[in-house]
């Protein structure tokens, strides 16, 4: 193959010339915010005490991970030059944008576990069960119904009952001693 | 012997043999479901073995980590979707054979190649482990140190999408584990002001969000995936005269999967991968294998089974995990007071010698389950994800919040499960991660031990002859990915491995 297919094939995710992947050098960005945010808070570090005597500070171990990180992190924006199919893998996985099922997927799993203490373990567990079907588009209704009741009184005869694993009752405190 | 007697004494009480039997149906289950897989299981499990017995704990571990391997080809073969990764190179020939009307025959060369497999492995880890562990214990921290950066750097050839992500990944892990209180100044790093942080990170929640949550994520994507099944038979054994025909290929896999598992961090899927491309390079009909050849199932099935028990080795014998499922078992380990190490062999050789009796149990009872039940295990993949996976949060949540009954735990398992997903996404992968997380005290500690005793000064550390030699290995792992294409770029002729 020529190199100029080669270039042509990049083209649309490159930049500098075709040197630099563009989605990479994004991804670079961030893990280096991460690296150098992580660096500045272990400056913060208290030394140690002198009657330590030779002992390392607290910050010297996070500090050489830090700069190992940002070296590492440094080839990611070239790595589709040394091993093209790989990365070739990785664009096609990224390609496909998160759908809006994935991000409502992950604002439920948010909202069940911000409301997870309030309503308790049980009531939580029956959430769970009743509302990802449904949001995924399962139209057998009493299926669902049957298993939000089902697998929830499974789980807690199992691991309350059996194996003595505590329960918070939550909103059903009256119910459930 | 006595150990080795105490050992298997353990296992022989009625709640121990059905804690490995569980074990290894779940194993089998979750191997058999694409998307599940054996690690996921054990994070998911770890939690509620608190109030078990600890060696009954592990050893139902290990048995799930023996069958789980062997679960993921029920799959490929009957319906060409490899339950587990290691069965990615099963599926090749498996499901071909499947095809051509013979899936019994397929699930019976598998069963047996695995079973051979795992045995080999399991008598090379008896006696494997205490002469390793004899070894390591003439160590000191600098030796240990180069051994732990040698463990780390074998991620660059772990198999994943990427060797450089997959070496931040376990930076990032080692990183992670620095935060909580520092032991040697007890400054506390990275808290935040968070309360719970200065603890550190726990292992449990982020080992389920990563390999429990992110895979949830992924499988909402792919909700009305359709299946194509094979009509599930029975299992048919291999007749002796074909066993006989095909000894070459599932001894010569089986020390190479036996070897691989024993390095460090690879694991399985790596075995697999290379027990397949030597099968074929050592046949005589290499033309044959991708049509459903008996030599493409069984050359892959026994090296990924015997790189689950060679994995064993480097786990129980020096603290370093030979995979990344073993990694899950290695903080299982800690979770229940064990010290992983060469002072586990020493101090509790029992638990190894039952985790031992315990792999040897889960091969055979492997075997039983898939002559009896791989009908069924073809079955529960029609399980609908619209219900498994809502299942696998309960579960999640539960194990996350039973670890320390803390809200901010769950947290950190949905936090970790969706930045695992976004990090799958661009190509890192949770193992490295987790091995650098379960390694990094480890990596520390050593680190700052060295350095005390060489005056710190890093230089000093080459007057140790075994640290000179794991530096050298450490060059040896980082490079060898890009081997082959620098063999390319001299011969201008590319690999003709399948993976």
């Amino acid at each position: 193959m020529s190199n100029e297919k080669k270039s042509f094939d990049f083209a649309p995710r490159t930049l500098g010339a075709g040197l630099v992947h563009k989605k990479d050098l994004i991804l670079a960005l961030l893990l280096v915010a991460f690296g150098s945010f992580m660096y500045y808070e272990a400056g913060k570090f208290p030394a140690a005490p002198l009657v330590l005597g030779d002992t390392l500070n607290a910050d010297v171990f996070p500090k050489m991970l830090v700069v190992l990180l940002i070296f590492l992190v440094a080839i990611i924006p070239f790595e589709f030059k040394i091993t093209p199919e790989k990365i070739d893998k990785i664009d096609k996985d990224r390609g496909d944008k998160t759908p809006l099922i994935t991000w409502m997927t992950i604002a439920l799993l948010f909202t069940i576990v911000l409301l997870a203490e309030f309503l308790g373990s049980f009531l939580t567990m029956f959430t769970i069960c009743l509302t990802v079907p449904l949001m995924w588009g399962e139209k057998r209704y009493v299926a669902v119904a049957l298993y939000a009741i089902i697998f929830p009184i499974c789980v807690f005869l199992l691991f309350n009952k059996v194996l003595g694993l505590y329960f918070n009752p939550g909103l059903l405190e009256m119910f459930i001693k | 012997m006595d150990d080795i007697i105490r050992g298997f004494g353990l296992l022989l009480e009625f709640q121990n043999i059905a804690l490995i039997f569980g074990g290894v149906l779940v194993g089998v289950l979750v191997g058999a479901l694409p998307g599940l897989s054996s690690p996921m299981a054990i994070a998911l499990l770890m939690p509620f073995t608190i109030s078990l017995d600890p060696v009954a704990s592990i050893s139902m571990m290990a048995a799930l980590y023996c069958a789980g391997t062997f679960g993921g080809s029920i799959t490929a073969i009957l319906i060409n979707a490899p339950g587990a990764p290691p069965a990615v190179a099963t599926a090749l020939d498996g499901y071909q054979m499947a095809k051509n009307g013979e899936p019994g025959r397929a699930l019976g060369l598998a069963a047996m190649a695995s079973v051979i497999g795992g045995i080999f492995a399991i008598i090379i880890f008896l006696f494997a482990t205490p002469l390793l562990a004899e070894i390591a214990l003439k160590f000191g921290p600098v030796e240990y140190f180069g051994l732990s950066l040698f463990a780390l750097s074998m991620l660059a050839a772990m198999s994943g999408k990427s060797s450089i992500r997959n070496l931040i990944a376990g930076v990032l892990g080692v990183l992670v584990s620095t935060v909580g209180v520092h032991l040697a100044t007890g400054v506390e790093r990275f808290d935040f002001g968070i309360e719970e942080l200065s603890e550190g990170i726990k292992f449990v929640p982020v080992l389920i969000g990563l390999f429990a949550m992110s895979e949830l994520l992924t499988q909402s994507k792919t909700l009305n995936a359709a299946v194509e099944r094979m009509t599930a038979k029975a299992l048919k054994l291999p007749t002796w005269k074909e066993l006989k025909s095909l000894k070459g290929v599932i001894l010569r896999s089986s020390g190479l999967g036996t070897f691989i598992g024993i390095l460090p961090a690879e694991g399985s899927t790596v075995a697999a991968m290379m027990g397949y491309n030597e099968a074929k390079r050592w046949s005589k009909t290499p033309e044959k294998f991708g049509t459903g050849h008996a030599e493409g199932i069984v050359g892959p099935e026994a090296a990924n089974n015997a790189a689950a028990g060679g994995a064993m080795v480097p786990t129980l014998a020096l603290g370093i995990p030979g995979s990344g499922t073993t990694a899950l078992i290695l903080a299982a380990l800690v979770m229940h007071g064990f010290r992983p190490g060469p002072y586990l062999i020493t101090e509790t050789p029992h638990l190894v010698y039952a985790i031992f009796g315990a792999m040897l149990f889960a091969n055979f009872a492997f075997l039983g389950i898939g002559l009896a039940g791989a009908r069924f295990f073809s079955y529960v993949t029609f399980i609908p994800k619209r219900f498994l996976w809502p299942s696998v949060f309960v579960f999640s949540l539960i194990g996350s919040y039973a670890y320390s009954s803390a809200i901010f735990d769950v947290w950190v398992m949905l936090l970790s499960g969706i930045i695992g997903y976004f990090a799958l996404k661009n190509g890192f992968s949770p193992a490295p991660f987790v091995m650098g997380l379960i390694l990094g005290k480890m990596v520390e500690e050593t680190f700052t031990q060295s350095m005390v005793i060489y005056d710190s000064n890093f230089m000093n550390f080459f007057d140790s002859g075994v640290f000179n030699i794991f530096v050298l290995l450490t060059v040896i792992s980082l490079t060898t990915p890009f081997w082959g294409k620098i063999k390319q770029l001299i011969t201008g002729k590319k690999s003709e491995s399948v993976f």
